[in-house]
């Protein structure tokens, strides 16, 4: 069921990119709240299940010998989770569509999509049970918030936001990657499950450290934790709902959720504790402090998120039950009144367009139910009775009292929660309420979709604190069993007598309210403080990119001057390295062939005139005599495999090299034949000795292969099943086209791509008047042979493919053939009469080839379920038993595509002489 | 037998790498072409030099007899074709930069270098 809500989420989400933009063109982008309302009514189908204390576990293996599979969990703890952003994600979509109302519905539908993906990629993270899934999915949370971050793709300072915030969170995903994949190592196991219970044994194997730092740096990444923090403010450069949605309430937890769900192993650990509680406490300081400076409306905003999360942090640092009571409470205040807080904040934005505090004023008047909602969620904040934000604070300052950390920590936090006091009547009652005259009109006035989120959150604030009992029971307590390990015993009631919490309490409104009082002069006097703005985390950031770059051009320019042959040199010299460390490290001399075989004179002579037209290929000083050496290289290289038993082989190799020759004239005709040598005789010294190293290493590595023990398991695999199974007798044939076709298959696609690639490089344009190519007076014996030399390769290639299979032959070797004669026709009569011959494109051609080939493999996927499994037909035709087969169909697909190809490259160079 | 393939097949392997380094483009080309029969030549040598007898099953008979083997020779053809392919669209490559720049020397041939660095430096911002 789980599952099945995970499924509904990633294809609704898939699905809302086509069916946004339909619905968003008849302003009817709130319809895809659906997708979210809907999951949240199925979440509320496990509200027994939950309250009762179970845990609903869905398992699918994936790769068990691996360790990996897909398991998804709900417990009280993701069940909560899941309720908040099924819930609020449900709100952003409604308000993100009245928000969006300036842009183009395309634009609207995008980004109720990635809002939607996003959405399906947290309820992922919170579900899984599989640490490699959760990964997965938390990697995914990154990639869909750089996506929203920098949704203004034209604005510089989105763009860098987002790059930020992926550098940052995506940098501590790898970090939590290295900690999953020790975890593994460690325990055997990738399920947090195994890692709650086995805590103990965790915590004592000697790779604690780097595991507990790579989940501390995944955390707080996400969770913008000192001193990762300042992804946070400048994510603020997203629209809106999207802050509401990712960097309030959802995707900034997502830190909080995997340090609570590691708390068994981080209390195992000495100093576990500890470091969470340092760092919180750093990161409250110094978000509050920012918080106080800020200008912007979002800003201040987003450093009380920060310090709200240092809150976070700390409560799980903390032992003690309460710590657990208190950090699920107050995940789900903060989440209720913040986001509603981001929406107030939004709706301000849009009717004004004003961003900084001190422009605005008096905004009751315009936007009242605004104003209503956001003192809703202000007093929730400022933990002021009798809202859920009080209720929560009672919580943290009793966990704080029943911890055995007492003073600092406290000081800390009630030095902060009375900051947040201050934030909460600065974002409030400033805006709305003071400065009357500031604003004198708005762009845009409230609308249902505009109000709709930050009332029911803002009531939910209320609601839930004065009528606890269902969401207690259904998901708080729950909540608190699945982390803390025991059900605890809460009493979430409002009043509770005098106790030292409530004076506490007390305490922070007190100050919060003076510091409200004094605000300005207070912030103004922080704000001359510039020096302070070079040694924060943002400029170290900044630095360290600077510092990369630099780095990169300062090795660049040593390794890459601009010249390929110092490219080519390096890549020769570090591969002859690595070969040789090889060897060195291997331990075992080289083994020598000991029995060399009789020695034939008439190949011997072969292979050394091969050699020769090698050696004259480097030293000659004409391009067309050193093309020449090439093809007497490549005809011995023909002439060998016929001699030592490849026929198929030789076949080809003939063939290529006759149009390797006709082509490569056709190409050198066009360039200047005389080749000066283009490099110095030191030059030419070194590489001769870096070829001479690297062919000796090929040598040695040649003998000891020849040396070593054949293995014939394959070939003696094939030469027994090639008749008996596939019905054919060449058996190298047989291996290309039925037991290793998807192999040909890709070879076949990249011979069609190159010949897309030579056709737009070389693509004859052709001339309106029908060209310069046609009056060509041609040689008297060749015009009056070429026909019957057409005629002839042109059957021969016919032969060639549909002897194939049980003869030498094969696609290949005919598609070569029938290029021949084309290549006969055009030397002799020019190309257009080649093209003429053909009626095509030879494009075409390759590409009905491929097709060809694809299809073959279609009959045996309908037939038994595996592609290329190719069939074998047995007709009796007129008395003549007939049995043919899906191969000669990718045979001919394989024949095409090799003609069409080589053609292509045929029209094109020769067209290019002749221009 | 096989030692003096595997002698001409690095000999081969040693002049097509000679040519790879030089800075005439078209030399690259034809380097490139003897590379790749060089290659060939030594992928083949896997199937050990024995015998003259292709791989072909007889008339009559079930199973493959002795024979050169038939592996190697299936993974050497494609790279035959491919290799030739390579080595033409590397020839209308030159003969594309022949046609644009003029030049045939790889250090001369810098349109790309001269466009300037794809990633500017990204601007100050204040928030």
């Amino acid at each position: 069921m789980i599952a099945i809500l995970l499924a509904t989420s990633a294809l609704a989400s898939a699905a809302s990119l086509l069916l946004g933009r339909f619905l968003c063109r008849r302003g009817a982008g709130w319809l895809l709240a659906l997708v979210p309302v809907g999951l949240f009514v199925g979440l509320l189908r496990f509200y027994g299940t939950i309250e009762a204390g179970h845990t609903v576990t869905e398992r699918l293996a994936w790769a068990p010998s691996l360790g990996v599979e897909l398991t998804l969990r709900l417990d009280g703890f993701a069940y909560l989770f899941c309720l908040l952003v099924t819930g609020v994600g449900a709100l952003v979509v409604i308000y993100a569509d009245a928000y969006l109302v300036e842009r183009s519905p395309a634009e609207r539908a995008r980004f109720l999509a990635l809002i939607l993906f996003f959405m399906t990629a947290m309820l992922g993270t919170v579900l899984a049970d599989n640490l490699l899934v959760l990964f997965l999915f938390w990697e995914a949370t990154s990639l869909f918030s750089f996506l929203l971050i920098g949704f203004d793709v034209d604005s510089p300072s989105a763009r860098r936001s987002a790059l930020m915030a992926l550098h940052v969170t995506a940098g501590g995903g790898l970090a939590l990657l290295a900690a999953i994949l020790l975890i593994g190592v460690t325990l055997g196991s990738y399920s947090l499950t195994d890692v709650t219970q086995r805590a103990p044994e965790l915590a004592r194997s000697p790779w604690i450290v780097p595991i507990l730092a790579g989940v501390f740096i995944g955390a707080f990444t996400k969770s913008a934790q000192f001193p990762f923090h300042f992804w946070l403010p400048n994510a603020m450069q997203a629209p809106t709902p999207a802050s509401a949605y990712l960097h309030s309430a959802t995707m900034v937890k997502l830190g909080i959720y995997l340090l609570a769900r590691f708390e068994p192993v981080i209390g195992a650990v000495p100093g576990g504790r500890d470091t969470l509680i340092a760092v919180a406490m750093v990161t409250m300081l110094v978000a509050a402090f920012q918080a106080v400076r800020a200008e912007n409306h979002k800003t201040v905003l987003a450093y009380s998120t920060v310090a709200s999360l240092g809150i976070l942090v700390m409560l799980v640092g903390l032992d003690g039950p309460m710590a657990s009571v208190a950090t699920v409470g107050f995940l789900l205040a903060h989440a209720l009144y913040k986001a509603t807080l981001f929406f107030c904040a939004g709706t301000v934005i849009h009717a004004t367009g004003l961003t900084k505090l001190r422009h605005m004023g008096g905004l009751w008047r315009f936007l009242p139910v605004t104003a209503v909602a956001s003192v809703l969620a202000s007093l929730s904040m400022a933990g002021l009775p009798p809202f859920l934000g009080f209720v929560s604070k009672e919580f943290l300052f009793e966990a704080q009292i029943q911890s055995s950390w007492d003073a600092v920590p406290m000081a800390v936090a009630v030095l902060v929660n009375a900051v947040m006091v201050g934030v909460a009547g600065v974002v409030t009652l400033r805006p709305f309420f003071m400065g009357r005259g500031r604003v004198l009109g708005v762009r845009h006035r409230e609308v249902v979709g505009l109000l709709l989120g930050p009332m029911i959150l803002a009531l939910l604030g209320l609601i839930i604190s004065l009528e606890p009992t269902w969401v207690d029971r259904a998901v708080l307590r729950p909540a608190v069993t699945a982390i803390y390990g025991q059900p605890v015993e809460v009493r979430a009631g409002l009043w509770h007598g005098v106790t030292p919490m409530l004076l506490l309490s007390a305490a922070v409104v007190g100050i919060g309210v003076l510091l409200f009082v004094y605000w300005v002069p207070i912030h103004y006097r922080l704000r001359t403080l510039t020096r302070l703005d070079r040694y924060d985390a943002e400029h170290a950031y900044e630095a360290l990119q600077r510092r990369i770059r630099a780095t990169a051009r300062v090795i660049a320019g040593r390794l890459q001057q601009g010249d390929l042959r110092d490219h080519l040199g390096v890549i020769f010299t570090t591969a002859a390295a690595f070969v040789v460390w090889g060897l060195i490290t291997a331990g075992q001399g080289l083994r020598l062939p000991t029995e060399l075989g009789t020695m034939r004179a008439g190949p011997a002579a072969l292979a050394l005139v091969g050699l020769a037209g090698g050696l004259a290929a480097t030293g000659a000083r004409s391009l067309l005599a050193a093309m020449i050496a090439t093809g007497l290289t490549g005809l011995v290289a023909a002439l060998t495999f016929l001699l030592n038993g490849a026929p198929d082989l030789a076949l080809t190799q003939f063939a290529v090299e006759s149009l390797v020759v006709v082509l490569l004239t056709a190409a050198l005709l066009a360039l200047p034949l005389a080749a000066p040598t283009t490099r110095s005789r030191r030059a030419r010294s070194r590489d001769a000795v870096l070829a001479a190293g690297l062919s000796v290493l090929l040598f040695a590595a040649l003998l000891d292969m020849s040396a070593a023990p054949q293995h014939t398991v394959a070939a003696e695999f094939f030469g027994a099943r090639s008749y008996v199974e596939a019905f054919g007798r060449n058996v190298v044939n047989v291996i290309l086209v039925d037991f290793r076709g998807f192999d040909t298959l890709g070879e076949t696609t990249v011979i069609a791509l190159s010949a897309i690639i030579a056709w737009s490089l070389l693509g004859p344009r052709m001339p309106l008047d029908g060209g310069s190519g046609g009056a060509r007076r041609s040689v008297f014996v060749l015009a009056f042979a070429s026909p019957l030399f057409y005629w002839l390769l042109a059957a021969l290639s016919m032969v060639a493919l549909l002897r194939g299979h049980n003869e030498i032959g094969g696609g290949f070797v005919g598609g070569l053939i029938a290029a021949l004669a084309f290549a006969i026709v055009a030397l002799t009569h020019g190309v257009d009469r080649a093209r003429t011959k053909l009626r095509c494109h030879p494009l075409t051609l390759a590409g009905f080839g491929l097709l060809l080939a694809v299809v073959s493999g279609l009959p045996g996927l309908v037939a038994y379920g595996d592609y290329l499994r190719h069939i074998w037909v047995e007709l009796n035709v007129f008395g003549i038993h007939v049995k043919q087969g899906t191969t000669l169909l990718f045979d001919l697909g394989v024949y095409l595509a090799v003609l069409g190809t080589v053609l292509a490259f045929l029209f094109g160079l020769t067209r290019e002489v002749e221009s | 037998m096989s030692v003096l393939y595997a002698f001409v097949a690095a000999g081969l392997f040693g002049c097509g790498l000679y040519m790879v380094l030089s800075r005439h483009i078209v030399r690259m080309v034809l380097g490139l072409s003897l590379l790749t029969t060089a290659v060939n030549l030594a992928l083949f040598q896997a199937g050990r030099i024995r015998t003259a007898q292709p791989p072909l099953i007889v008339e009559g008979a079930e199973r493959l007899g002795e024979s050169a083997d038939p592996v190697p020779q299936a993974l050497v053809l494609t790279a035959i074709v491919i290799g030739f392919a390579l080595t033409v669209i590397l020839a209308a490559l030159t003969l594309r930069a022949w046609r644009s720049d003029g030049t045939l020397r790889s250090d001369e041939l810098r349109s790309a270098q001269d466009l300037g660095d794809p990633l500017a430096p990204g601007p100050d911002v204040d928030h």
